[in-house]
């Protein structure tokens, strides 16, 4: 392995939406920009806790989650999740994501921790693009959770007046 | 002076700007502390704290009206200051104060009661000839009643809770077949957020810019109005900026809206300080929607072009002194933006997102001013609402306004929760923003986009995702950061320390 490690020149970081970000290896603590390359620092201190020095200013960042070789950063109030690959997985990645099937259902989770104010759905009921399946309440904010696609309700999970977590299913729907 | 302590019956940034102006009357107040928020700021800027840290009661304190009757009597407090939210246009609430001899700084109970409730607000308007959109006389009691309504005034309508306010229990409604389900909907929310699934239906303009004029009035009979607020910029119905004057307005109008809403106050011999609310189409016919009878989250930017310190004129009004200025007295200088930075993921469609302030810093120049309950180490509690701080700031002209917003929201650091500092920014460099003719569409309709990141950010973020996986993957590569100010720190460490808040 240590002598694969060697071989690396390379590194991609591939964020959600597919843009490809390349750095070569050993990594530099500058970025180029142009013809010019700016140096760049990741410091931490009791004032503003870690950022990131760039061209003169400071950027809030944190780490937020990370497992593998998949990051979520928060830089300057905005996250952003990208994987970290190798010139090799990459070329793995490709190869897989193109045998991939289009996914039949949707998963639809809660955004948020909260409680269920109510239940629109029923098991079997039709359901159009943007209409609401339920309703959370968190925060002393009524969010209606809508279908992100039309299909129909094969699984309700959610029901009134209990709470969820983050992440908790609510409601199965197939395409 | 007859008031000598207040009891704050609130928490949070408002609880601190009342303290900020009765410590400059030389008053003396009283603040709660609650189970939830040992630590909160506001504490500190009281005279006397009431420990009910022990209450295991369901409801919360603020929401308690005979508890806190029992607390002001308890702490010698001989008047309350419900800030907004909360207790804050509840009119039994106001006549218990007057039953045992409480100043209640707002409002009479009889004025509270008839325009929290949207139905009786709506005939005394209509009584007024104050332009409304048209809709049924009183409630509806069901979706086929709606129906009948909604097709003789025609489609789009929207319905709204009779008991309603901060946009819950309303839905719009497109076409007849919606009906039923945005009516239960609608009913069942009312019911759920304001004890009452009473709703009434009413034209839906489409849209429209949010328009309230604040007004002032004194127990004498006194009515005057401080000019306008533009509050377009909404999601869910729910405020995000707030800037006086409007661009939309020109003299005529504002002296016409200013006017009636002046008018609408002396229907229900208002006193102390109050909200017009109307919403104003695109060929500037304006309707009157509804008036909120305490003092609003976005009162500074009136404070800022007036001059007048909003809760002093409530405190003062409440003490029964006669108003100190005249219409004519009211000039209105420069503009002013208010930013409300809430703890909110943006990129997540404005879902809360509570957690620990770590890192807080705000701006210090000349033209901002910032309204906050928060500093580093607060939390931000699910409980209440996701309110971090009020950003501020005021400009020549609105231009001025929004370059130094812009600047200033650059200045704003905050780190342990997301916030809405990126829409802000995308927001001061739309166009529409900018030019003005956004509408309470905006956020659902103009934007591609809500938030804001420069050209270089994300590529600064994926070099950092790089060098963590360069450190955890390759042991042998040296790890060291340059650290000038800072002490050096592995990200690794961080993000052990993150992994445990």
């Amino acid at each position: 392995m240590a002598n694969d490690k060697l071989q690396i020149k390379k590194l991609f970081a591939l964020s959600s939406e597919n843009k490809k970000f390349s750095f070569s290896i050993p990594l530099k603590h500058s970025i180029r920009i142009g013809k010019r390359d700016y140096e760049v620092k990741l410091k931490a201190d009791e004032k503003y806790g870690t950022y990131v020095l760039w061209k003169n200013r400071k950027y809030p960042v944190e780490i937020i989650r990370s497992r593998q070789n998949k990051y979520e950063i928060l830089f300057n109030d905005i996250s952003y999740t990208f994987t970290v690959e190798t010139p090799f997985s990459l070329q793995r990645m490709k190869v897989l994501n193109s045998k991939k099937d289009k996914a039949e259902k949707e998963y639809i989770k809660a955004p948020m921790p909260g409680k269920i104010i109510d239940v629109l759905v029923r098991e079997g009921a039709s359901v159009l693009r943007g209409e609401p399946l339920v309703i959370l309440e968190a925060m002393k904010m009524q969010n209606e959770i809508v279908s992100p696609v039309s299909g129909t309700v094969v699984k309700v999970t959610a029901r009134a007046n209990t709470n969820v977590m983050k992440d908790d299913l609510l409601v199965e729907i197939k395409l | 002076m007859k008031i000598k302590r207040i009891l704050i019956a609130n928490r949070g940034e408002i609880a601190v700007r009342i303290m900020k102006t009765a410590r400059l009357m030389k008053i003396e107040t009283v603040a709660v502390k609650t189970a939830v928020e040992t630590n909160a700021m506001y504490l500190a800027n009281a005279d006397v704290i009431f420990d009910n840290t022990e209450d295991v009661s369901d409801i919360p304190v603020f929401l308690d009206i005979e508890k806190l009757i029992a607390i002001a009597l308890k702490t010698k407090a001989n008047a309350i200051h419900p800030g907004y939210g909360f207790l804050a246009e509840n009119a039994y609430f106001a006549q218990k104060c007057i039953d045992n001899d409480i100043i209640f700084i707002g409002p009479s109970p009889d004025a509270i009661y008839k325009m929290g409730n949207k139905t009786i607000a709506r005939k005394i308007a209509l009584a007024g000839g104050i332009p409304m959109a048209m809709g049924s006389e009183g409630n509806i009691s069901n979706e086929e009643e709606a129906v009948i309504i909604a097709e003789k005034i025609g489609y789009p309508v929207i319905i709204k809770a009779a008991s309603g306010g901060g946009g819950r229990g309303m839905r719009i409604v497109r076409k007849s077949d919606e009906m039923e389900k945005m009516f239960l909907i609608a009913s069942k929310e009312a019911e759920k957020a304001f004890n009452d699934p009473s709703v009434f239906v009413e034209k839906y303009i489409e849209n429209p810019k949010h328009i309230e004029f604040q007004i002032l009035g004194d127990t004498k009979g006194n009515v005057i109005h401080l000019g306008e607020r533009e509050c377009s910029i909404q999601r869910k119905h729910q405020k995000l900026l707030e800037e006086a004057p409007s661009s939309a307005l020109d003299d005529n109008l504002r002296e016409q809206m200013g006017n009636l809403a002046v008018q609408i106050a002396k229907a229900v011999d208002y006193y102390s300080a109050g909200t017009v609310e109307f919403l104003l189409d695109s060929d500037k016919n304006f309707y009157f929607m509804e008036m909120n009878t305490r003092i609003q989250v976005e009162h500074p930017v009136t404070e800022i072009i007036t001059g007048i310190d909003l809760i002093e004129q409530q405190i003062r009004i409440a003490n029964g002194e006669e108003l100190r200025y005249k219409q004519s007295d009211i000039k209105l200088n420069g503009w002013a933006i208010e930013c409300r930075i809430n703890a909110e993921d943006v990129q997540a469609g404005f879902a809360p997102d509570p957690g620990k302030i770590q890192n807080f810093h705000m701006p210090t120049d000349a033209c901002v001013r910032v309204d906050t309950g928060v500093q580093a180490g607060s939390s931000i509690v699910a409980s209440y609402d996701s309110m971090v701080a009020k950003l501020i700031v005021k400009g020549k002209n609105r231009k001025d306004a929004i370059k130094n917003c812009k600047m200033a929201l650059d200045k704003v650091w905050i780190k342990g929760t997301k916030t809405t500092l990126p829409f802000f920014r995308m927001l001061m460099r739309h166009q529409k923003f900018q030019d003005g003719s956004f509408t309470t569409a905006f956020i659902e309709k103009d934007l591609e986009k809500n938030y804001y990141n420069s050209e270089y950010e994300e590529m600064l973020a994926a070099w950092l995702a790089t060098k963590l996986f360069v450190e955890e993957n390759f042991k042998d590569n040296s790890n060291s950061i340059d650290f000038e100010h800072g002490k050096e720190m592995s990200p690794w460490l961080l993000n052990k320390r993150i992994n445990q808040f």
